[in-house]
């Protein structure tokens, strides 16, 4: 579902060019849940940037779905994430303008799917939220606003589903009923699940941890077993 | 889609409140702009409607000739009103005694415009009639009764004609405005004239056909009329060609109206630019998610352009009605004092209006939406990420091109424009020098512990360029304020000085040597103050350097003598003195007071008026010979004088040496004040001196300080809308810089900094722009007002140092005190609230 062949990131600053990704390369299977996790300024959230098409790699190449990210320019990379990907953030990242159901509707909206209001309706339902679809963001508590974002992360039946800290702001109650309703329907829909966290219990509810530190993927855990990144990461990789 | 997404989220956010400032500013722009455009539209209508009364129609066209039938049927036939009036200088006989009368017969319609006052008896109080002399009737003046011994009923004889007098006259709408024009009026029907045989040939009659109708069709009837037109013979007048006192009076004030609704456009362009910057970045976190849930370029263009075309709309609809109405309430508030018609309805207000809305919403949201659809998706993960584009240098171009495009169209007068635009131009960039500057000491002042002031140090210098922004907002708002202001009070000070309190309603000629003591000894006993004496005594100008002038009379102080460029009076009224009058100013050689005859027949010096000189091309050095009784008087031009015509005095176009003159008995004039509850006095006062005439003129100067009295006060009316206007900027760019303050403050107050300290480190900081800003804007405002003033007001120019205190005085004040209010709402909030809003 995700390849990715060295790719590594370099930004300009007024002090010169720094390399803030170190060449990476690894793949993800279609359905697979993926942690990526490390300390603050590990790159965690420049990796997911650039695996969701956020941002563009400075060399190397990433496949989403088979498409060739690195070749695509802002426009097809919007179209191709209005297609296949969906987000959560850790600062929920909803428009304060619209209401939760206008907020849920919004991909729906952009892809051109039809009946968009019954879809939102549905999923709000399913996320336990349809009595307060018609309120802002604004008048919902952060678990709340959370579950509208999955609502519209999930709408689309996105093909990859990218989580920035999904719990980040969230009580420990609260991050709990978040983390069962994401990985419910992440299992429901069939969703490549890429997640950035530091929370460990949420890391371990993935099929395999991608632990960052300095730039650089220093190791691959997988669920069952613990193995040297090295060994399983092929050529190119250090 | 599209459309349906940019109404909801126009919709939500409408309702929300965060639409309000720019929508105000738009409101604002197109509200301010109608009022003041519609305002000025009707009392400029309505002024032109009163002026037009000095010439009783809204054209005038005076012959030598009888004018041609032809010409006032062709008027008629494009639907334009005509009368008709002859005049001549004539005797008139009553049974005993005999007077000159300026006679005046006048036709069907005549006054076009303003109206014919009469008394029911002498010098009694004027009241407006609708009549006109019947045939076989004279309506004379008040002194024609005394002068000619007659009643009301009695006959009195012009020409071949006998006539009753029917009505004391009081007033004709252009009976004309001269001290020398001595001869009583007489007014009789048009077609008695014929009867009377006085105006054969050799007698002077001016024929005059007045014109009423819209402007566009009397010009293309003149357009018509011109070819036919004989220089020598026919001169065409308009209201507009007044250059009276009120005629400058009201140009002025129109220029004045233009000024004004030219910087509450910039003002609103101000408020719209400020506005649409914090729209713009208000929207930053929107466009990132509509582009990382994979909303396309296109489609992020749409649903924004359609926003501000929904707001603009809503602007341009809510301004309009609001304009109306606040018109509206102006226009009854000063109903009593301001004749204002409500009837009529101008489109091009609103046309401007609109398009200054237009203009407004659009050009100065292009820069900040251009930077709104270059924000990227990355900033939903890294939130510090802003818009990708900047460019100052496009924002200024296109904000400069908008507000000059705007001030052109509306004013369709590139020289204010340029000069508005060009101080705003110095204005920034002397701005941007002492905002480094500022910068500079701020870094060594904001250094050190943290008080409060430090901390607004600190904030000036990290934000240098917001401030710079900011304060150059700040700036050109006060300036533009401060230009309204000051060129009111000027225009107004120079109006009420043309015309102070005391200016003399009466004037006396005619006294003779023997009489002036007397005189002046009577009306001191009756508490009323004469004015200086001036010698009068009537010469004939008869050469230039021994060239013969070949001129035909007319006399000094005549507006009309205004129309002959071919010369000057053959008759002039000489005086002498060696004391320079009062409001004249000589400009070229030097006053004669201090020459002395030598020789046998010297030359004496005589002063001569600018405009005289250059009419008749004298120069100093020239030889005027002039011929006073039968003795001839030769002069020699010493100096060239400036008179203010528009003084209520006596003036003249040649004052000689007293040496010259000593052989001659002149008579005086002289001129007094009487308040108009004393106006029954006259009689009495002027009982003793029979053969002293009386001229008043306290109904004209009335008129006139009636007239400046509304003009003054309509420009006060749109000096509080100028100023409301500009406050309510300040007000939004206040507001507009509280939301950059919202994070920092928040870290503050997390941080547990005293609610004292966050208040007045904000209060300080905006203390500081505003003392800079008004300063800034005092020295700006000076220079536009030199140039204004010099160069379209016709008016002096002065330095106001009064202001370089007030301005950041006030500055700092206004702005501190919005400051504070802005910050005592985010202050209100707790910290849990305040770092909600942040996200």
């Amino acid at each position: 579902m995700i390849e990715t062949k060295n790719i590594t990131k370099i930004v300009t600053t007024s002090e010169g060019s720094l390399q803030i990704l170190q060449p990476i390369s690894f793949q993800v299977k279609p359905g697979e849940s993926i942690a990526i996790v490390g300390a603050s300024g590990s790159g965690k959230s420049t990796l997911l940037s650039l695996l969701a098409g956020l941002d563009e790699v400075s060399a190397g190449e990433i496949f989403l779905d088979d498409a060739p990210l690195h070749t695509m320019d802002e426009e097809q990379r919007a179209q191709l994430r209005g297609a296949k990907v969906g987000f959560i953030f850790q600062s929920f990242m909803l428009v304060q303008s619209l209401t939760a159901i206008e907020n849920v509707m919004l991909p729906a909206e952009i892809a051109g799917l039809p009946d968009p209001k019954k879809r939102a309706q549905d999923i709000l339902e399913q996320v336990g939220l349809s009595h307060r679809a018609h309120h802002y963001p604004n008048q919902l508590s952060g678990g709340e606003q959370q579950r509208v974002a999955i609502a519209r992360a999930f709408i689309g039946q996105p093909k990859i589903l990218f989580a920035d800290e999904p719990t980040g702001n969230l009580d420990a109650a609260n991050s709990e009923k978040i983390e069962d309703l994401l990985f419910e329907l992440n299992r429901e829909v069939g969703t490549t699940l890429v997640l950035v966290t530091h929370d460990n219990t949420l890391a371990t509810k993935c099929d395999r941890q991608l632990r960052m530190q300095a730039g650089e993927l220093i190791e691959i855990t997988s669920q069952s077993n613990v193995k040297p990144f090295l060994a399983s990461a092929g050529e190119g990789s250090r | 889609m599209v459309t349906n997404l940019a109404w909801r989220l126009f919709k939500h956010e409408a309702r929300r409140g965060e639409l309000t400032i720019i929508l105000f500013a738009i409101i604002l722009s197109v509200a301010a702009v109608l009022s003041l455009s519609l305002f000025s539209e009707r009392l400029q209508g309505a002024l032109v409607e009163r002026s037009s009364q000095f010439i009783a129609a809204d054209s005038q066209l005076r012959a030598a000739d009888p004018i041609s039938t032809e010409w006032l049927t062709e008027a008629n036939s494009m639907g334009i009103e005509t009368a008709e009036q002859i005049s001549t200088r004539s005797m008139a006989f009553g049974e005993q005694q005999m007077s000159l009368v300026d006679l005046r017969a006048v036709g069907q319609g005549y006054p076009l415009k303003g109206d014919i006052k009469v008394a029911n008896e002498p010098f009694g109080t004027p009241s407006i009639t609708q009549q006109r002399p019947s045939p076989g009737e004279i309506w004379i003046d008040s002194r024609l009764f005394q002068l000619l011994d007659v009643k009301l009923g009695s006959t009195v004889y012009v020409g071949d004609s006998e006539f009753t007098v029917a009505r004391v006259l009081s007033e004709i709408p252009d009976q004309g405005f001269s001290v020398f024009n001595t001869d009583p009026m007489a007014l009789i029907a048009l077609e008695d004239m014929e009867k009377t045989n006085i105006t054969g040939p050799g007698s002077r009659v001016v024929y005059k056909a007045y014109f009423a109708g819209d402007t566009s069709v009397i010009d293309s009837y003149y357009d018509w009329l011109r070819p036919q037109l004989d220089d020598e013979l026919h001169r065409w007048q308009t209201v507009g060609d007044d250059e009276s006192a009120i005629g400058r009076s009201i140009a002025r004030a129109e220029r004045y109206f233009l000024l004004a609704s030219l910087l509450a456009i910039v003002l609103a362009a101000v408020a719209i630019a400020v506005a649409a910057q914090r729209y713009s970045q208000r929207h930053f976190d929107p466009v990132a998610i509509f582009k990382t849930l994979g909303a396309s370029k296109q489609l992020i263009r749409r649903v924004y352009i359609l926003q501000v075309m929904f707001i603009t709309v809503l602007g341009i609809v809510i301004g309009i009605i609001a304009g109306v109405i606040i018109q509206q309430l102006v226009v009854t508030a000063l109903a009593g004092q301001v004749d204002v018609s409500l009837d009529v309805w101008h489109w091009r207000p609103v046309f401007i209006a609109v398009l200054t809305g237009t203009i407004c919403a659009v050009l100065f949201s292009l820069y900040p939406l251009l930077r709104l659809f270059s924000v990227p998706p990355l900033r939903v993960l890294r939130r510090d990420m802003g818009a990708s584009m900047s460019s100052k240098g496009l924002q200024f171009g296109v904000s400069g091109g908008a507000i000059f495009l705007l001030m052109w169209v509306y004013s369709r007068n590139l020289e204010i424009s340029a000069i508005l635009f060009g101080s705003g131009v110095l204005l920034v960039g002397a701005l941007v020098l002492v905002t480094l500057g500022l910068i500079a000491v701020g870094r060594k002042l904001g250094s050190g512990s943290m008080g409060s002031w430090q901390l607004a140090w600190a904030r000036i210098r990290r934000r240098a360029m917001d401030n710079s922004v900011q304060l150059i907002s700040f700036s050109i708002t006060i300036m533009l304020l401060l230009v309204v202001l000051v060129m009111r009070n000027d225009m107004v000070a120079q109006w009420r000085a043309q015309l102070p309190e005391n200016t003399p309603n009466y004037f006396l000629i005619n006294i003779t040597e023997q009489q002036k003591p007397a005189l002046e000894q009577h009306f001191a006993d009756n508490g009323v103050n004469i004015e200086s004496f001036y010698p009068v005594i009537r010469g004939r100008f008869v050469a230039v350097n021994d060239e013969r002038v070949n001129t035909e009379v007319t006399k000094e102080d005549d507006p009309e003598a205004t129309e002959g460029r071919r010369g000057l009076g053959r008759e002039a009224n000489l005086t002498w003195s060696d004391v320079l009058q009062h409001e004249n100013k000589v400009v070229q050689g030097s006053w004669h007071a201090n020459w002395t005859p030598e020789g046998e027949s010297p030359l004496y010096p005589v002063s001569v008026e600018q405009g005289v000189a250059e009419r008749l091309k004298i120069a100093l050095g020239d030889t005027l010979t002039f011929n006073v009784g039968s003795e001839i008087v030769v002069t020699k031009v010493t100096s060239i004088r400036e008179v203010n015509w528009q003084t209520m005095q006596p003036n003249f176009f040649f004052v000689i040496h007293p040496a010259a003159m000593q052989e001659f008995s002149a008579t005086y004039i002289t001129s007094f004040h009487l308040d108009g509850d004393r106006k029954a006095e006259i009689t009495s006062l002027m009982q003793p001196f029979a053969s002293v005439t009386l001229f008043d003129v306290d109904a004209r100067i009335n008129q006139v300080r009636e007239i400046i009295d509304q003009v003054s006060l309509a420009v006060e009316f749109i000096l509080v809308l100028v100023l409301v206007a500009g406050s309510l900027v300040l007000f939004a760019q206040v507001q507009a810089s509280m939301d950059e303050r919202q994070q920092e403050l928040a870290i503050l107050r997390t941080l547990g900094a005293k609610g004292t300290l966050i208040r007045f480190s904000v209060i300080n900081e905006f203390l500081i722009i505003g003392t800079v800003a008004g300063l800034m804007a005092a020295m700006a405002n000076e220079f536009s007002l030199f140039m204004l003033q010099s160069r379209v007001f016709d008016m002096e120019a002065s330095i106001h140092w009064e202001y370089w205190a007030i301005a950041p005085a006030v500055g700092a004040l206004v702005v501190g005190v919005l400051g504070a209010v802005g910050c005592y709402r985010l202050l209100a909030l707790n910290t849990g609230q305040l770092l909600r809003k942040m996200v």
